[in-house]
């Protein structure tokens, strides 16, 4: 069974502080894998390494076998993602930023339109499409993040507490994008919202100081914790040697 | 997809951008501002417009060497604006190497930048003509030495755009080195007597000096060449040339690689 999303011995420090400590992971391909953890356990570092926005201080992390600190180009090219709470240029509309990330991905003419449609349409942006993104507020600017992560089809999603921002019924709607999407794709997933991990994903990887407490199916960590918000508290509080 | 294609597709959107912003046509209109100042005060000041067609083509390639300073303001955020706005976390996701990143927003400036100058150099020889009916053939290496002196302020911007934490950082720093250190630098050193061809603002000064120098500037408008307490020597233009590749070449090359090395906390 491939492994799309592979990561070995991750070390990360910022200056002296040590934020991921020997962190080792691996996804099944079609896999929902859910990371939690409390603030400051390592999961944005942990989704910036395999984004290519930051470099391990040592170990490797591989997508789709390709190396993401030493081939970058062909790593990225298999992932979708949204880290943070994406931000876009304010003078460019919905369409345009599609399509100027859209080319750079390859895509190309009618096919591009005709998915660029596609993608607004599932975010519900349908009557923003035009408007500069200068005018758009924080969970509009989401809704433009997943467009763009979903635009061309990739095999894996990497998000980052996708949901941020978004009203009640945008979290909803946000869920339902992902959960359908994650039916034939590999989903890597931060969240704090344990209600949200459970809907989406079928595994999660709890860690904490940067180190991995347990990585293991929902049912397995309900089984042995009596439900997966036990699993969390208790695995997250205990003292690290 | 070749890296070149995808270098159309980045210069393509970041030229765009610049159409986008207030600032491309803020700048645009001081170019005018300036021509147009030119144009009102010197005959209402002086007696009238200089004999000498060339010492009035020198005072108006003022407007196209202010467009110039435009770089510094397209390009201050070209890479700061990246971390700083977090815009980053999109464009940096895509497969796209940094360096293509860079010469794209690198290629969008200067492209920017050279429509300015263009548009300074138009009305520059429109009013030559009207007024003189000719225009000096050294207008084209004026033309020439402004695009290269462009190039070397955007390399420079690039170049603390690569290692600002902000835009506007990046954009404040680049003007004091370029319109202060500089030319406090270039000051002491052409009263001391020193060298000083390797200074960016006598570098800009030979847009207006390769008409003819400063002698030719100061006579033309009555001065007479009166001396002064110091010489101003006339810059080289060769070693001037040679100097604004170097800042040119450096500033970009550095800029591409300070941003392949910076990291997306």
């Amino acid at each position: 069974m491939s492994e799309p999303i592979v990561i070995e011995n991750l070390t990360k420090y910022y200056n002296k502080f040590l934020a991921l400590d020997n962190l080792s992971l691996r996804v099944v391909a079609n896999e929902n894998v859910g990371l939690l953890g409390p603030n400051g356990a390592g999961k944005s570092t942990t989704l910036k390494i395999l984004c290519g926005l930051l470099r391990a201080s040592s170990g490797t992390a591989y997508i789709d076998g390709a190396s993401v600190a030493e081939k970058p180009e062909q790593a990225l090219s298999r992932i979708g993602a949204i880290v943070e709470t994406p931000e876009f240029y304010p003078f460019l509309t919905p369409e345009e930023t599609l399509g100027y990330l859209g080319r750079l991905r390859g895509m190309r003419g009618d096919e591009l339109k005709r998915r660029i449609k596609e993608v607004i349409q599932l975010v519900r942006l349908e009557d923003w499409g035009t408007v500069k993104i200068e005018k758009f507020s924080r969970g509009m600017k989401q809704r433009l993040g997943l467009a763009q992560a979903l635009l061309h089809d990739p095999p894996v999603l990497i998000l980052d507490e996708p949901a941020l921002g978004l009203d009640p019924r945008g979290v909803v709607e946000f869920r339902e994008i992902i959960e359908g999407a994650g039916k034939e794709k590999t989903i890597f997933f931060a969240s704090h919202q344990l209600v949200e991990v459970t809907q989406i994903c079928n595994q999660v990887a709890i860690i904490d100081h940067g180190r991995l407490l347990a990585y293991d199916s929902i049912a397995a960590l309900e089984k042995k914790y009596q439900s997966l918000e036990r699993a969390y508290l208790e695995l997250t509080e205990a003292p690290l040697d | 997809m070749t890296k070149l294609e995808k270098l159309r597709i980045v210069a393509g959107y970041e030229f765009l951008k610049h159409i986008r912003r207030k600032r491309l046509y803020v700048i645009l209109g001081l170019t005018l501002l300036a021509e147009l100042l030119v144009l009102i005060l010197v005959p209402v000041l002086g007696d009238g417009y200089p004999d000498n067609v060339k010492v009035m083509a020198a005072v108006l390639s003022m407007g196209p060497s202010l467009a110039t300073i435009g770089a510094i303001f397209f390009a201050g955020d070209a890479i700061a604006g990246e971390f700083e706005n977090k815009t980053g976390y999109i464009l940096f996701t895509n497969p796209v190497g940094r360096m293509t990143l860079v010469v794209g927003k690198y290629l969008a400036c200067y492209a920017a930048v050279i429509l300015l100058v263009i548009l300074g150099y138009v009305i520059v020889s429109i009013s030559l003509l009207v007024i003189y009916g000719s225009i000096p053939i050294e207008t084209l290496s004026s033309f020439g030495l402004c695009l290269l002196y462009a190039g070397s302020v955007l390399s420079v911007t690039f170049f603390f755009s690569s290692i600002s934490k902000g835009a506007m950082g990046a954009t404040v720093i680049t003007l004091v080195f370029i319109m202060v250190i500089s030319g406090i630098v270039d000051s002491v050193l052409t009263m001391t007597g020193q060298p000083h061809w390797f200074m960016l603002s006598t570098n800009g000064d030979t847009i207006a000096t390769v008409y003819g120098g400063y002698e030719l500037f100061m006579g033309g408008f009555g001065g007479g060449g009166e001396r002064m307490p110091f010489e101003f020597e006339t810059p080289d233009i060769g070693l001037s040339v040679l100097s604004m590749v170097i800042y040119l070449v450096v500033g970009f090359v550095s800029s591409i690689w300070i941003s392949k090395r910076r990291q997306l906390a």
